[in-house]
C-alpha cells in the first residue's frame, strides 16, 4: 500500500491538523517554557529536593500498579462477556460502563462516605477500611476507575474485530480456550488492550482528583498534587519556578511511557478478512458463573458507594444516621438552586463543544496520516495527552490568559488540548483495522474523496466514532484539573464547585451535588447508550 | 487496432511496494469487447495490475491508457472514480452498511442518478441477476457466493468500460460460475465491454478469455489465445501453469511440414504423428504431451502406474520407454493398476533439451 495515497486524507488534512496542533498545545507549551527559561536554572535545581523526589516516585509507582491491574481487570472482564457463555451479557455490558459515568472525585468521595471510618459499612457491619487515605486507598479506587476504561475499549476491539473463524481455527488444531485467548484473541485484540494500557498509565500518572482527596490528607504527594498545592496556596515566585521545573519533568516521563508503548505495544494489526463478526463463538449452556465476579465488582466499586454518597446527601446532618427518620431534601434543593444553575449549564455546554470538536480533530488526524507512512502526527496528538492538565492549564493560562480570562472558551481550548487524544486513539485503532478494500470499491465505483468519507468510511467507522465522542464527553463532564485552574466568575462548572465544596469540608451539600453530576452524566450518556443503532453496530445487543 | 483505440493498453508498467517490484516492465492491450485473463501463480503480479489499472497504486514507471486517455503516468494519475472501472474485487468489500439494493444502486447514484431512479434502476439489475430477494440483506446476512454476486451487480451498475476481476469465480460453486460467465459474455456482446481476469485457475482462464497472459514474478512469459498457451507454451514453466503436462524423452527423425507427419523414434518404436512438429532440427528433444493428447489403442508399449477415476473421465499414470506420462480418458477405468497397455500420440509440442526450450 506503499503508493496508497488515495485512502490518506491529503495533504490539506494534515496542514489543518498540524495548524490546529501548533495553536492548542505548541504555542501554551512555548509560551511556558520560555516563562520557565526565564527563571534561569534555579527552578530545575530545585527539583532535587526530596519531598519532590518523593512526588515523583509516587506518581510513577501509582502510574505502573494502577496500569496493571486494570488491565489485567480489563482483559479478563470483555473476554467473560466477550468469549464466554454467559447469562445477562447484556446487562452487565452496560452496567460495566456505569462506572464510567461518575466522576473520579466523585468516586472518591463516595468510597470515603462507604468505606472510610464512620463511613455506611462501618455504620452497619462495623467494619472499614483504614488503608482509604494514602497510597493504598489512591491505587484502588484509580484502578476500579480504570477497569471499565480497558474494558470498554478492548470489549469493543473484540466484538468489531473478532473473526470467531480465527478462533474456531485454533481450537480445530487442538488449542484449548485458554490457549485460543493467549495464541489468538489477545494478540488479535493487541491494538485495542495497547491503546488502553497507554490511555491508563497517562490517566493514572496525570490524576489529580482522586490523589487529592485521598492522598493529599495522608501527607501522600503525586506530583500533580504537589503542583497544585504549589499553585494555588504559594504565592512566591520560587514555587511557581517549582511548579514549571516540576510540571516539565511530569510531562517528560509521561512523554517516555508513551513513546515506549508506541514502539513496543502491537500498534497495527493485520486487516481485518471479510468474514463478518458474530457477538460470540460460544455454545453451550448459558451460565451466571464467570460474570459473579464481575457483578461483584460492580457492587463494591459502584453501587455500595453511590447509595452511601445518595445516604448522605438525603440525611439531615453529619453524624446521625441515615434512616428514613432522618431523610430531608435540603440539600438537593440548595445544590440545584440559584447558585449553581450557571455551572451547570457551563459543564454540558463545554462537554458537547469539546466531544464535537475534538472528534473532528480526532478523525482529520487519523484519516491524514493513515497508511502514509505519517505515524508522526498521531504521535504527536498522543503525546498531547501527556501534557498533565496541570502544565497544559498553566500554558493556556499563559498563553491566551490575557485574551480569554474567565471565559469559557479559555477551558475549551485546554479541554481540546487535553482531549483531542482521547478522540484519536479509538478511531486510529479501528481505521487500522479495517481492511483498504471497502473504500477501493467505493472508488471504483465512481466516487470521489469527500463523497466516499461521507457514504463509506464514516458509517463503518460510525461505532468507533459514537464512542470516541461518548468518551470525549464523559472527560469534559468530569474534568476538574484544569478547569480548577482555568475557572473564572462565571465560568465555573459543576466539577470544581464539588471539589471546592469536598475541600470546604461541606459532606453534605457536596453529596447533594456529586448526585446531581452524576445523574446528569447517567441522563445524557443512557440514552445515547441505548440508542439501537450504537449498541448493535458496537455488535452489543 | 487502427482507428478505435485500445479500451485498455499498459506499457512498461512497472509498480514498486518499497524495494520490492511486485510488476516489471509489463506492456499489454485489450480491445473492445475482449476478455483477458491474467494466469500466474500467487505473488506474480497479477491483482498488481488489476490496481495499478483501477488506480489504487500508481506505478512507478510506464504508462496506463484506458480508451486512448492516459490515465497514469510517472507524476500523474487519474483518480480511480474517473476511471470507469467496474472492479469485483476477490474478498467481495461489500460495504458491512448497506443492503444490496444500495449497494448496487450507490456507483449509479455517483454517476448523477437520482435517489429514486438509482433504486429502480438497482432493483432492475438485481432481477436481471435473479437477485431480487437478497435486495433487503447486508453483506453478514449473504452467503459468500451472494456477496460476490452483490459484488458483480455492483459492477454492472457502474456502467464501466472495463471490467476488473479478481480471482472472480474463487468462491462459487458451479452453477453460479456458470451463470456469472453467461451474463459477463451477454454483457460484452451488447456493449462490447472489456474485461480482464486475474486468476490463478487454468480452467478459468482458459473458458473465460480471448486472450490469456502468463505471469512469473511481475513479467509476462506469454501471451496468446487459450490454444495458443494451452498447445504452444513457450517453456516447461508455462507449459505446467497451463494444464496437466508430461515431458516424453524422443528422438525427432522427421519434423514434418504442412501435411506431412512428422516421424519420431521413442524408446525402440519409431512412429508417425498425425501432425507436423514445429521443430528446427532433428535429434534428442523433449516433448510436451497434454494427457489429451494420448489415447490407450495404440502399438506403444507402457504399464499403468496409477489411474484416478473422476466420473466423466479417467486419469492414468503409464510408465513408457521415453518416460512418465498422464493419459486422460473418457469414461470409468478400463485397465487395472500394473495392466500392460499399448498407446499412441497424437500431438506433441517439442521442448528444447537442454533449456526446456
Amino acid at each position: 500500500m506503499v503508493s496508497d495515497r488515495r485512502i490518506a486524507g491529503g495533504i490539506g488534512g494534515r496542514l489543518f491538523a498540524v495548524g490546529a496542533l501548533l495553536l492548542l498545545v505548541g504555542i501554551p507549551i512555548v509560551t511556558l517554557v520560555a516563562n520557565a527559561l526565564a527563571d534561569g536554572a534555579e527552578p530545575l535545581l530545585s527539583l532535587a529536593s526530596d519531598r519532590s523526589v518523593d512526588a515523583w516516585r509516587n506518581s510513577l509507582l501509582v502510574a505502573a500498579a494502577v496500569t496493571a491491574l486494570s488491565v489485567l481487570g480489563g482483559v479478563a472482564a470483555a473476554l467473560a462477556t466477550e468469549r464466554l457463555a454467559v447469562r445477562g451479557r447484556t446487562a452487565l455490558r452496560i452496567g460495566m460502563l456505569l462506572p464510567l459515568l461518575v466522576p473520579d472525585f466523585v468516586t472518591a468521595f463516595s468510597w470515603q462516605q462507604a468505606y472510610a471510618p464512620g463511613g455506611l459499612v462501618d455504620d452497619v457491619v462495623g467494619v472499614s477500611a483504614s488503608w482509604l487515605l494514602g497510597p493504598i486507598g489512591v491505587i484502588v479506587v484509580l484502578t476500579a476507575g480504570a477497569i471499565p476504561l480497558v474494558y470498554l475499549v478492548v470489549a469493543a476491539g473484540l466484538a468489531t474485530r473478532a473473526e470467531p473463524e480465527l478462533e474456531r481455527a485454533a481450537r480445530a488444531s487442538g488449542a484449548t480456550r485458554l490457549d485460543v485467548w493467549r495464541s489468538v484473541t489477545i494478540p488479535l485484540a493487541g491494538p485495542s488492550i495497547a491503546g488502553a494500557a497507554t490511555l491508563v498509565m497517562v490517566m493514572s500518572m496525570n490524576a489529580f482528583a482522586i490523589p487529592s482527596v485521598l492522598g493529599t490528607p495522608e501527607g501522600f504527594v503525586t506530583m500533580t498534587t504537589r503542583i497544585y498545592r504549589d499553585l494555588a496556596f504559594a504565592a512566591d515566585s520560587e514555587s511557581f519556578s517549582r511548579v514549571l521545573a516540576l510540571s516539565v519533568l511530569l510531562a517528560g516521563s509521561t512523554l517516555v511511557v508513551i513513546g515506549v508503548a508506541d514502539r513496543l505495544l502491537p500498534g497495527r494489526g493485520p486487516a481485518r478478512s471479510g468474514v463478518s463478526a458474530s457477538s460470540s463463538m460460544a455454545s453451550g449452556r448459558r451460565s451466571w458463573l464467570p460474570t459473579a465476579p464481575l457483578w461483584a465488582y460492580l457492587g463494591l466499586s459502584t453501587a455500595l458507594p453511590l447509595v452511601a454518597l445518595v445516604l448522605t446527601a438525603l440525611t439531615r446532618g453529619i453524624g446521625l444516621p441515615p434512616v428514613p427518620s432522618n431523610w430531608t431534601l435540603d440539600h438537593f434543593a440548595e445544590a440545584l438552586g440559584n447558585r449553581f444553575g450557571p455551572a451547570i449549564s457551563n459543564t454540558l455546554l463545554l462537554a458537547v463543544l469539546a466531544a464535537s470538536a475534538a472528534l473532528v480533530l480526532g478523525a482529520v488526524v487519523v484519516l491524514g496520516s493513515r497508511r502514509s507512512g505519517r505515524q508522526w502526527l498521531g504521535t504527536a496528538v498522543s503525546a498531547t495527552f501527556a501534557v498533565p492538565g496541570t502544565v497544559l492549564a498553566v500554558s493556556v493560562l499563559l498563553a491566551y490568559g490575557g485574551a480569554l480570562r474567565d471565559t469559557l472558551w479559555l477551558v475549551l481550548v485546554a479541554y481540546l488540548a487535553k482531549f483531542w487524544a482521547v478522540a484519536h486513539r479509538p478511531v486510529a485503532g479501528a481505521v487500522d483495522l479495517m481492511s483498504p478494500d471497502p473504500i477501493r470499491a467505493a472508488h471504483a465505483s465512481g466516487a470521489g474523496p469527500i463523497t466516499t468519507l461521507r457514504t463509506i468510511t464514516i458509517p463503518i467507522l460510525r461505532p468507533a466514532l459514537a464512542a470516541a465522542w461518548l468518551l470525549v464527553f464523559l472527560f469534559a463532564l468530569h474534568e476538574v484539573t484544569m478547569s480548577i485552574l482555568l475557572y473564572g466568575p462565571g465560568s465555573e462548572t459543576m466539577a470544581v464547585l464539588i471539589l471546592n465544596l469536598q475541600q470546604l469540608g461541606d459532606p453534605t451539600v457536596t453529596a447533594a451535588l456529586s448526585v446531581v453530576l452524576t445523574a446528569i452524566t447517567l441522563a445524557a450518556a443512557l440514552p445515547l447508550l441505548a440508542r439501537r443503532g450504537l449498541l448493535r453496530r458496537l455488535g452489543w445487543a | 487496432m487502427t482507428g478505435t483505440p485500445a479500451v485498455l493498453a499498459c506499457h512498461d508498467l512497472t509498480v514498486r511496494y518499497g524495494s520490492a517490484t511486485a510488476v516489471d516492465g509489463v506492456s499489454l492491450e485489450v480491445a473492445a469487447g475482449e476478455s483477458l485473463a491474467l494466469l500466474g501463480p500467487s505473488g506474480s503480479g497479477k491483482t498488481t495490475i488489476l490496481s495499478a489499472i483501477a488506480g489504487f497504486i500508481e506505478p512507478v514507471a510506464g504508462r496506463i491508457e484506458l480508451r486512448g486517455k492516459i490515465v497514469a503516468e510517472l507524476g500523474r494519475s487519474v483518480p480511480p472514480e474517473r476511471r470507469r472501472i467496474g472492479m469485483v474485487f476477490q474478498h467481495y468489500a461489500l460495504w458491512p452498511h448497506l443492503s444490496a439494493l444500495e449497494t448496487v444502486a450507490y456507483p449509479m447514484r455517483r454517476g448523477g442518478a437520482a435517489p429514486d431512479a438509482a433504486r429502480a434502476e438497482a432493483a432492475r439489475l438485481l432481477d436481471r441477476l435473479g437477485l431480487a430477494k437478497l435486495a433487503g440483506r447486508r453483506p453478514a446476512e449473504l452467503s459468500g457466493g451472494e456477496q460476490q454476486r452483490v459484488g458483480l451487480a455492483r459492477a454492472i451498475a457502474r456502467d464501466p468500460d472495463l471490467f476488473l476481476f479478481d480471482e472472480p469465480t474463487a468462491h462459487l460453486d458451479t452453477p453460479l460460475r456458470a451463470a456469472l460467465q453467461e451474463e459477463l459474455a451477454a454483457r460484452r456482446a451488447s456493449t462490447g465491454t472489456a474485461a480482464v481476469t486475474a486468476t490463478h485457475d487454468v480452467g478459468e482462464a482458459l473458458a473465460v478469455a480471448d486472450r490469456v497472459v502468463l505471469l512469473r514474478d511481475g513479467r509476462v512469459v506469454q501471451v496468446g489465445t487459450p490454444r495458443d498457451v494451452y498447445e504452444r507454451p513457450v517453456d516447461v514453466w508455462a507449459g505446467r501453469l497451463t494444464g496437466p503436462a508430461s515431458l516424453l524423452g524422443a528422438t525427432i527423425l522427421e519434423p514434418g511440414t504442412g501435411d506431412r507427419p512428422a516421424r519420431l523414434r521413442i524408446g525402440n518404436h519409431e512412429v508417425a504423428l498425425p501432425s507436423a512438429l514445429d521443430a528446427q532440427d532433428v535429434g534428442e528433444a523433449q516433448l510436451l504431451v497434454r494427457p489429451d493428447w494420448v489415447t490407450l489403442d495404440g502399438e506403444l508399449p507402457g504399464t499403468v502406474e496409477g489411474l484416478w477415476y473422476r466420473g466423466p473421465h479417467t486419469d492414468y499414470r503409464i510408465a513408457s520407454p521415453g518416460g512418465r506420462i498422464d493419459v486422460r480418458e473418457p469414461g470409468p477405468p478400463r485397465f487395472a493398476p500394473g495392466a500392460a497397455v499399448g498407446w499412441r500420440l497424437h500431438r506433441a509440442w517439442p521442448m528444447a533439451a537442454e533449456t526446456g526450450r
